[in-house]
Order: C-alpha cells, then structure tokens, then sequence
C-alpha cells in the first residue's frame, strides 16, 4: 500500500514540474524583467526531488512485493512437489516442471510486478493528467484526449493480433524444436544412411517456415508502436492548432498551451505501455493456470493425504511381518504388473523373491513403501494395512532401496544422513562399512566430504547403489526391503555384502528382489515370480529339486557365469 | 530389460532434461569486440537489409527533430503574431512529419526483425549443419537437451542483440548526435548549460553499471544454484519422501529462494535508481532551462518558441540515457549466447571423408570386410574390443555371436565409421574405411539398426533418404518388394504417402523394422549389415522379416549381429566374439558339436526362450 501511496506522491509532483513550467512561461509573458525565476527553478527542482524518491520508493515496493509474490507461489509449488507421488511424475516430466517452476513462474511475476505497477501507473497518470489539463483548460482538453479512445481501441485489436499470432509463431516453434530433437536423437540412423541431404531439407523447411511465422508477428509488432505515437501525436497536433488559436484568441496563456504539451508528452508512454500490459496479463493468466494445474494435481492422491493426518504415534505395528494378501496391480493403462499374490515374510526372516525381467518384482517394494498406492487390505506390514498408516511411521519401518540409486550432489556423508535427527556420524560409517562401500570412499580425494553427483564427482552405477543401501541401513528401521540394490555390483561383491549383512541384520525383516540366483541362494525362503504371479515357493534346494522356473532360471544363470568367466 | 541395457556397451547418456548447465549460468561482457565483430559477419549476406536500415536512422532522426523546431516556429512567429493562416500550414506540417515517421518508423522496426530473423534462420541452419557433420563421440558428451537450446534459445537471444541491443543502440546515438547539433546550432551558450549536467549522468550511469552488473551476476548465480536444486529434488524426490525428508528440503528450498529473492531485489534496486536519477537530472536540465532561458528571454536573448523547442530536445535527449540499461541486459544475455554458439560453430568433427578419397578395386581374393588388429573402447581403457581380426569373403553370410556387451553391435559402428578404430584397421574392399569416401562407403554398406528409427514425414519420405533424386523409383520398389514391406504399405489409407508421427508411432514395430529394412536396401548396398532386434515383433511381421531376410542374404555380404541365436542358423558362418576377440568360428553344426562357448550360447538362448 505503501507502494501505491508513493506512486500517488511521484504523479503528483511530476505533474507539478509542466505546471511550474507553465507559470514561469507566464510570468515571463507578463514581465520578463521581474519574473521570480528562481522561486519557478527552486520548485521543479524540489518538485523533481520529491518525484525521484517517491519514484523509487513505490518501484522499490511494488516490485519488491511482487519478488514476494513470486517467491511464495516457487515455495508454494515445491512444497506442492514434495506431496508428488511416483504416478504423478510419470505424468508430469521433470523438463516439464522446470518450465513450470521457472519460466511459468517468472511470467506470474512480471504480470503482478510489472503488469501491476504499470496498470496503476497508467491510471494515475491518465486521472493526474486529465485532471491537471481540465484545470488549465476543458475545451482544450476535450480536443487533446480525441485520439485517446480509437487509441484503445486500436491497441486491443493488435494485442488480440499480436497474441494470435504469437500462438501461431510458438505452434511451428514447437515442430521446429520437434524437428531438431528427432534428427539429434536419431543422428545414427542420419549418420548411416548418409541421410544428411533430407535431415538438412526437413529442417529448413521447419525453420524457414517459423522465420515466416515470426516475420508475420513482426509484420504488426513493427507498426504498433509507430501507430500509437502516429495517434498520439495527432493529439499534440491539436493541441497546438486549437490551442494556439486559444492564445491568439487571448482565451489561454502561452504558458498554458506549453503546460499542455507537456501533460500530453507526459502521457505517451503509459499509453503504449497500455498494450504490452494488456497481452502480458494474457500470459501470465495462462502461466498461473499451468502453475494451478500441477498444484492442484495432488488430491490425486487424496488417500495418501487422509492416512497421513493419523497422529504420529498411533498405533505402532505389532510385529515387523509382512504380508502380500490377493494382491493385484496395474499401473495406469498398462498390462497388470501384479495378477495374484500371496505370501508372507516372517518376522525377522529373510525373503528373496527371484524371477524374470518384467515379472513384477520391483512393483512389490514400490508398494509396500507407497510410492505407488496398492488397493486397499492387500499389503501389510506387521499386520496393519499399508495404506491405512501414517506415511511417516510407515516409511520409519520400511527402509526401502530401489533399483535406480539417486544420489543428491552433496557430500557422501550427507547422501547417507539426509540431515536427519536420529543419524549420527557414527552410524552412518558404519553404515558404510556395511554396504561394503567404505574402502572406495577412503580412496576419494576429500573421503566422505567428497561431493558426488551432478555438480561433483561422478560415482560408478555400484557405488552409487552401496552409498543408497548405506542411507537405508543408517536409520536402523526394521524392515529392510532391498529391490535389486547389486545389479551394478558384481557378483562375488554382491555376495560378500550380503554375507556382511546376514551378521548385521539378525533380527530385522529383509525383503530382497535380485537378478542373481546366487545371492537369493542365501535367503531364508525364496519367491518366484512369473508374469505378477507367485509360481514357486521354497528354499533353494527344494526349488532346484523341484525342477521348474527357478530350477531353469538357475541353468541360465549358470551359463551366463560359465560364458563370463570362459578364458 | 534396464540391466540389460546397461551392460551394453553404449557409453551412458545423461538424461534429456531442461537441466541448467553451467556453463549457461557464465555471463560475459556486454560488449565484447571479437564477438560483436563476428556477429557483424553473420549479417553479411543480408548487407543490403543492414545498411537500408542504417541510412533510415538518420532519416528518422532528422524528421524527429524536426518536430520541436516546428512548434518553436508556430509559437515564435506565429502564435505570438496571431498569424492564423500561418499557423494552419505550420500544423500542415506538423501532420506531414507525423506521417511521415509513422512510415518511417514503421519500415525501420521492421528491417531490423527481418534481419534479426534472418540471421537467425541463417545460425540455425549452420548450427544443424555442423551438428550433421559431428561424429558419435561429439553426441555421447553432449546430451540432446543442451544441443537444443544452442539450436533454439541461444540463436534468439542472438536475435534480440540485434533488434532490441545493437542496431537500437546505433539508432540513439544517432539521435543523440542529431540532439546536440541541433541545439548548439539554435543556441549554443543556452546548450552548453543544459550539457553541464553530462558529466553528473556519466557519473551516474557509470557507478550503476558497474553495480548493476554485478548484482545481475548475482542474480543469475542465485537463480542457477535456486533451479539446480529444484531439479535435483525432481529427479530424487522419492528418496526425499521415503526417508521423510520433505520438510527439511523444503526448508533448504525457501532458504535458496530467499536468497534468490534479496539478490533480485538488490538487482531491482540498482536498476530502479539509475532510471530515478537520470529523470531527476533531466529535471535539472529542465529547471536550468527555466532559469538561464526564462533570464535570456527577459534580457531579449532568446525566444519563447526556442525555449519550449529546447525543453522537448532536453527530453528526447535523456530518453535513450535512461533505457540504456535495458539494452544493457539485452546484451549481456546475447553475449553469453553467442559465445556458446560459436563456441559449437568452431568444434571441428573428428570423422571426416579424406581429402583424396581412395577408391576401391577389389580382387577377387579381396576380402568383403576385414577386421585387422583392431582395439577400440568408448572410454579410455575400457576396452571393447582388443587386437580383434577376422574376415568376411565376398558373398558369404556371417554371423556375430556373443554375449551381451562384448562388442558386436560395436562392430556395426566401426564398419560405417560411426566411430574410428583407436588401433589396428577395418577395411571393406580391401581399403581401410578412413580412405573411403563417408557418403560412398555408406552407402555400400547398408545398416539395419536395433532401434528401427523412423522421421516425421511419409513413408516415402523416410525411404528416400533425401530428395536428391539419387533415389529411382525402381529402386524405391525393389528395396520395398525385398524388405517384404509391400504389402503393407498397400494396406495403409495413402500408402508411400502415408505420413509417420513423431519416430513413426502410427505403425506398430514390426511394420516399422520392415520399413527399417527396405530403407537399407534402397541404395542396394553391397555389404548389409542386420542388427538383430531384441524387442519381440508380432508373429505376422515376424514372418514377413524372416522371409525378407532370406530373400535379402542371398548373394550379397551380410553380417547378422545376432542377439537369438534361433534365427541364424542357417549362416556360412558364426563368429563369437568374448573378451573383445574372435574366440571361436565355424558353422552352426560344428560349433555346436564343438560344445565350447557356441554351445553354451546356443543353450542360453534356447532357455532364455522358454523361460
């Protein structure tokens, strides 16, 4: 509000400097000899002063309001993100809530900062300025403000234009952009058939066909402006043609007209900015729609947000067992990745479950955590049903390592403790010691203050999976459910971790999907799957006895090692 | 199937996303001389349009000018004489000069997007060029998302160089220029007493650069670490809610966007104070206007009319000063982009056709292909392949065996110079493959890929190849008629014309390997070389492949990369390749009868068929 009355405070005293100027012209007219002069250059000067900071005091809040603004509607979206389930990031890419977050956001604030500065600018200035000029003279004023509405009028027409075809412009850049991405996404294929001739054609005439889209956008963007200051200057023309009759006349002083001019120069640019805020308010309606839309994308998973209002501290499982019930999932519109399963995992017993690429496998640990939502009394874990737990004491229980390690660029030890509460130092070195990563680490240049990832150094797929397993063995939760954690490790290592954690874990729950049979050999029980369904159940020996899918995968397995390891 | 591809050997890509690189966040100077001087050069071919613009601004600034001169003359000579008749032709005038820069204007604000955009269109085009003659090395370093923007966002930043930095800064010099000569022509002591306040406006505009530059550099440094951390929470937010770490992150994230913000803010506050200061000196002009003219109008030393002219020029002298820093901004995003386009212009592709081409007069003992000694890795030391050899007589059928990642798609690649041998030589014909001409030797051997990539366009279009009429119909038809694909492309509604969605989505992927195939065959190479698919086909298509297969080997040099063993059985011959070495050849029976790693090989796909 401050902002506003500052802005008030600046129309004010940069409407005074042309009335001062018009009362020095008359005081000259009358008296050129005894004219004050330098009370006249005493007042613009102090009136300028006064503009000048008023200026910047309501630039300053306005648009420092309007940063706020969009500082809240970021953290807004980020905290809206963080509710994001695994569905809906399949729907969402992450390029797409880049742009969302950055460019759709940036265009928010220009429309409430910028947009909304020069919306009340214009204002005042159009009231301060009619105002002034009715004061000095209203026949006068009536012919000076003539042009004003075709003026309006004309702007909506070319905004409506410029916006049309701006859509057009974006359209073929999106072809273009589609284009580009193709040929570099295929450049083999360009490469091998010597297919550069066609690539070079489909891409100019892509490109030749947007120079033609935005030359037709710069066709009328070249003439708005012109026309605008064409329209306004016809105003000026009036003024001093029906103005300066009014002095010959003797009905307004010279210094008058020259006020007039002034007003009238005074309000050339809020004019044209008049248009550019008028198609800006255009986009940024639509950016904060695309920022609405991923907002309120979230009661999707409403239940999820339901569960999560149990108190912390209701009632606490019972035992650390898990359990699969009739279980069936699909995700989305795909083929079901889950027809039927049933099987349990004692407390404290350690479950391997095997089965061929696609047999549904991982879908079982991404349920059990709830990254995805399993249908309702069909996962339980110590005897509660998954989705009618608070998410927090769920997840407390669940230490669960996916496939697809993702590590922040921060420090290793960072990546291991997550800044949380209850991980000390300590146990997050043994922790390490436990994935059987520690030796690797030591060897890094800064040990565990090394920083990995993105903007550090860059780990090889098994250490990244061994600092993953780490961070879920820290939090010392219960149940451990480990989905194919050493496919990037080999397999004598995969081996001597497990024995490691056989050691460690005595008493925790462990659920752990793999590829290699080897390391499934180890477990209490094993679980086949094939095709989401449990077809075999039983130690390893049995299952080799038994002469089925295990015993076949077991063959395979064993070929594969023999060819590996052939001289 | 995720692991499997991760043990082939492609080295790993990074993902396709709006990442912010860093060497985006890197600004540059506004002004850099070599980078202006080439982006003179790249308005060469449209030097006409360039130097029609420039002869109008000073056109423009002459009809501007002449504006406030005609209103002293109104005032002067015949306001103040109640010359009515006069003034109706002064306003006559008037009218004429608004025309006129109506036209003017208008003509001048398009010339300079017509170049803009032309420059563009030409950048994007040598950008996809150079991209076209990179080699596979060059794309493994650079994700497809990064290229992109160079190909897209940094040429319009270039464009805005031009309209909205460049030529808009030549255009208010001249106006200033035209501003100062017209005033000390009118009067040069009142001039010179407006000037005085010149100095005060360079000291100004020189401190707030200064500032503003840096704070703008703060800014894109804040934005850069604000972006890089919501997109890393993007990528790992499963981890954060699994672990419970919502909160704490968020917290991170308020703190980065709060510092974001205060640095914005700074930025906005060096911009806002410039443009307050320079207004306000331009009230001092106005008010010394009022003080030196209102005592020489009194003395009789100067007109009203010449006062009121002189205020105006005062006004349209400070407008370009104040918008200076816009245009500043403009050009420091320019810079930066244009350093990054040549940068990609000047990379220089490590695959190239010899300067003089050898060409190819085989013998009949030549063999069609030969490995000799060759070691390759994609990545220093890793090898591939290590002292590989083997030869492929003409017309023979060979077959490359092994298992996953152990270099046989690697030598598709090296065969059609996708990438170079580190030692040793490939030679088809006899001559090393670094004497061929690129575009001949691959066309003589033809590829067909795993991954059946089509384009956007018709059926015909992705057969083609390119419409430089190399390609008859006659032979469009026979590659067509041997892919097995005929009967197919009858079915659809506009056959050969039929256009294909983005990467051929609208047909399934058996009916894009048929299409896949005959694309390799309408050059009729003389050497084929099939990448077996791994990705299963409908049982129809199925067929029609394998039929279209047997059609296509016979009589010609083929080399089947296979990943099923089933379906080569019928090859002269098996290569198998283990630890990046021909380890054992021979025929399918013997192989087999052999029990080494053939066999074994053989067994596994058998069990992985059925498992």
């Amino acid at each position: 509000m401050g902002g506003v009355l500052c802005l008030a405070i600046a129309t004010l005293a940069s409407l005074g400097i042309p009335w001062t100027v018009k009362r020095a012209v008359e005081a000259l007219e009358t008296d050129a000899a005894n004219a004050a002069l330098g009370v006249f250059v005493g007042s613009i000067l102090g009136l300028a002063a006064i503009n000048a900071a008023a200026r910047l005091g309501s630039r300053l809040a306005m648009i420092g309001a309007a940063q706020r603004v969009e500082a809240d509607i970021r953290d807004d979206l980020y905290a809206s993100l963080t509710r994001f389930p695994p569905a809906l990031f399949t729907r969402y890419p992450t390029g797409d809530l880049m742009a969302r977050a950055t460019s759709d956001v940036s265009g928010v604030k220009t429309v409430v900062g910028f947009g909304g500065v020069s919306m009340i600018q214009t204002t005042f200035a159009f009231v301060g300025a009619i105002a002034a000029m009715v004061v000095v003279d209203p026949w006068l004023t009536l012919w000076a403000m003539l042009p004003f509405p075709a003026m309006i009028l004309l702007a909506r027409r070319f905004t409506s234009l410029v916006h049309e075809r701006t859509e057009a412009m974006q359209g073929q850049l999106g072809v273009l952009s589609g284009r580009v991405q193709e040929h570099l996404a295929g450049m083999s294929v360009v490469r091998a058939y010597a297919m550069e001739g066609q690539a070079r054609e489909t891409f100019g005439q892509a490109s030749a066909a947007y120079l033609r889209h935005a030359l037709a956008l710069s066709r009328i963007q070249a003439q708005f402006t012109p026309l605008m200051s064409l329209i306004a200057g016809v105003g000026t023309l009036v003024v001093l043609w029906a103005g300066g009759l009014a002095v010959v006349e003797g009905r307004i002083t010279l210094g008058s007209l020259v006020a007039f001019n002034g007003y009238l120069a005074y309000l050339a640019w809020p004019t044209l900015a008049l248009g550019w805020t008028l198609s800006m308010v255009r986009r940024g309606l639509t950016s904060m729609g695309r920022i609405q839309e991923v907002v309120e994308a979230v009661p999707d998973v409403e239940r999820t947000e339901a569960s999560r209002r149990v108190p912390r501290g209701g009632p606490a499982p019972r035992s650390r067992a898990l359990a699969f019930r009739g279980l069936a999932f699909t995700y989305g519109d795909r083929a079901p990745a889950l027809v039927d399963v049933t099987f349990e995992v004692g407390e404290g017993e350690v479950v391997a479950v095997v089965g061929p690429t696609g047999s549904g496998k991982s879908t079982l640990g991404l349920l059990l955590v709830r990254l995805w939502d399993p249908p309702i009394g069909t996962v339980f874990v110590g005897g509660q049903d998954v989705t009618a737990m608070d998410l927090a004491t769920l997840r407390g229980d669940v230490a669960y390592v996916p496939q697809e390690s993702f590590l922040f660029s921060r420090s290793i030890q960072d990546n291991v403790t997550l800044a949380r509460p209850d991980v000390d130092q300590v146990e997050a070195k043994q922790a390490i010691v436990l994935a059987g990563v520690a030796e690797e680490i030591e060897g890094l240049p800064r040990g565990l203050d090394t920083v990995v990832g993105e903007r550090g150094l860059t780990l090889s797929g098994g250490q990244r999976q061994r600092v993953a397993l780490a961070r879920a063995l820290a939090g010392e939760a219960p149940i451990l459910v480990l989905d194919d954690v050493f496919a990037n490790v080999d397999a004598a290592k995969e081996e001597e971790i497990l024995g490691n954690l056989a050691g460690a874990l005595h008493g925790r729950t462990v659920l752990l999907t793999t590829h290699r049979l080897r390391a499934a050999r180890a477990a209490d029980r094993i679980v086949v799957l094939d095709a989401g369904r449990v077809v075999e159940t039983g130690t390893h020996d049995a299952l080799i006895e038994r002469g089925g899918l295990y015993a076949r995968l077991w063959r395979i397995q064993q070929l594969e090692e023999e060819i590996a390891h052939a001289p | 199937m995720r692991r499997e591809r991760s043990r082939t050997n492609r080295p790993p890509r990074r993902s396709i996303v709006a990442r912010t690189d860093a060497d985006d966040e890197v600004l540059g100077r506004a002004f850099d001389r070599r980078l202006i001087a080439r982006l003179w050069q790249t308005t060469r071919p449209h030097r006409r349009l360039v130097v029609a613009g420039m002869l109008l601004f000073p056109v423009v600034a002459a009809v501007e000018l002449l504006q406030p001169w005609l209103v002293k003359v109104a005032i002067d000579e015949h306001i103040l004489r109640a010359d009515w008749a006069g003034l109706a032709t002064i306003a006559g005038f008037y009218l004429a000069t608004l025309a006129a820069l109506y036209a003017l204007h208008t003509v001048e604000s398009y010339l300079m997007h017509l170049t803009g955009q032309r420059v563009m269109h030409d950048l994007r085009a040598a950008l996809f060029e150079r991209l076209l003659a990179l080699d596979a090395r060059f794309f493994d370093r650079n994700p497809v998302g990064r290229l992109m923007t160079r190909v897209l966002n940094d040429v319009e930043a270039v464009n805005d160089a031009f309209t909205g930095g460049l030529f808009a800064v030549v255009a208010d010099v001249v106006t200033l220029a035209g501003v100062v000569a017209i005033m000390l022509w009118m009067d040069w002591r009142l001039a010179l007493v407006t000037f005085s306040i010149v100095p005060a406006l360079l000291v100004a505009a020189a401190y707030f650069r200064v500032r503003s530059r840096d704070a703008y550099r703060e800014v894109r440094r804040r934005l850069a670490r604000l972006n890089g951390f919501l997109q890393e929470s993007l990528q790992g937010m499963s981890v954060i809610q699994l672990f419970a770490r919502e909160r704490h992150e968020h917290a991170s994230f308020r703190r980065l966007n709060g510092d974001y913000r205060r640095a914005l803010f700074g930025s906005t506050m060096f911009e806002a104070s410039l443009y307050a200061s320079v207004e306000a000196l331009g009230s001092v002009a106005l008010a010394l206007l009022v003080w030196y003219g209102g005592s020489q109008i009194a003395s009789g030393g100067l007109t009203f009319g010449a006062l009121v002219a002189f205020m105006q020029y005062t006004h349209r002298f400070f407008l370009p000063i104040r918008d200076l820093g816009a245009k500043y901004a403009v050009m420091q995003a320019a810079m930066a982009s244009s350093e990054r386009i040549f940068g990609l212009l000047e990379v220089r592709p490590a695959i190239v056709s010899p300067a003089s081409p050898s060409i190819a007069r085989p013998t009949a003992g030549t063999p069609a292909l030969e490995f000799r000694g060759v070691w390759f890795a994609y990545e220093g030391e890793d090898w591939v392949l290590r002292d590989c050899s083997f030869q492929v007589a003409r017309g023979e059928h060979v077959a490359i065996v092994g298992a996953t990642g152990e270099g046989k798609t690697t030598c598709a690649r090296l065969l059609n110079r996708s990438y170079d041998v580190v030692r040793g030589q490939v030679l088809v014909d006899g001559v090393d493959v670094r004497e061929w001409d690129l575009e001949r030797l691959r066309r003589h051997v033809g590829i067909v890929f795993q991954d059946t990539l089509l384009f956007t366009g018709t059926v015909e279009a992705n057969l083609r190849l390119g419409a430089d009429g190399t390609v008859s119909s006659a032979d469009l038809d026979r590659a067509v008629k041997l892919a097995n694909a005929r009967t197919f492309i009858e079915s659809l509604p506009r056959g050969l014309g039929e256009e294909l969605g983005e990467r051929g989505h609208n047909v399934s992927q058996g009916q894009r390997q048929l299409l896949a195939i005959a694309r390799a065959l309408v050059y009729n190479p003389a050497v084929l070389i099939l990448d077996e698919a791994t990705s299963s086909v409908d049982p129809g298509s199925e067929r029609l492949i394998q039929e279209a297969m047997r059609e296509l080997v016979a009589g010609r040099t083929t080399v089947t990369i296979a990943h099923r063993l089933a379906t080569i059985q019928g090859a002269d011959r098996m290569l198998v390749l283990h630890r990046g070495r021909v380890h054992e050849e021979g025929t399918h029976q013997t192989l087999l009868r052999a029990g080494g790693l053939y066999a074994k090989l053989y067994e596994l796909s058998m069990g992985a068929r059925t498992a």
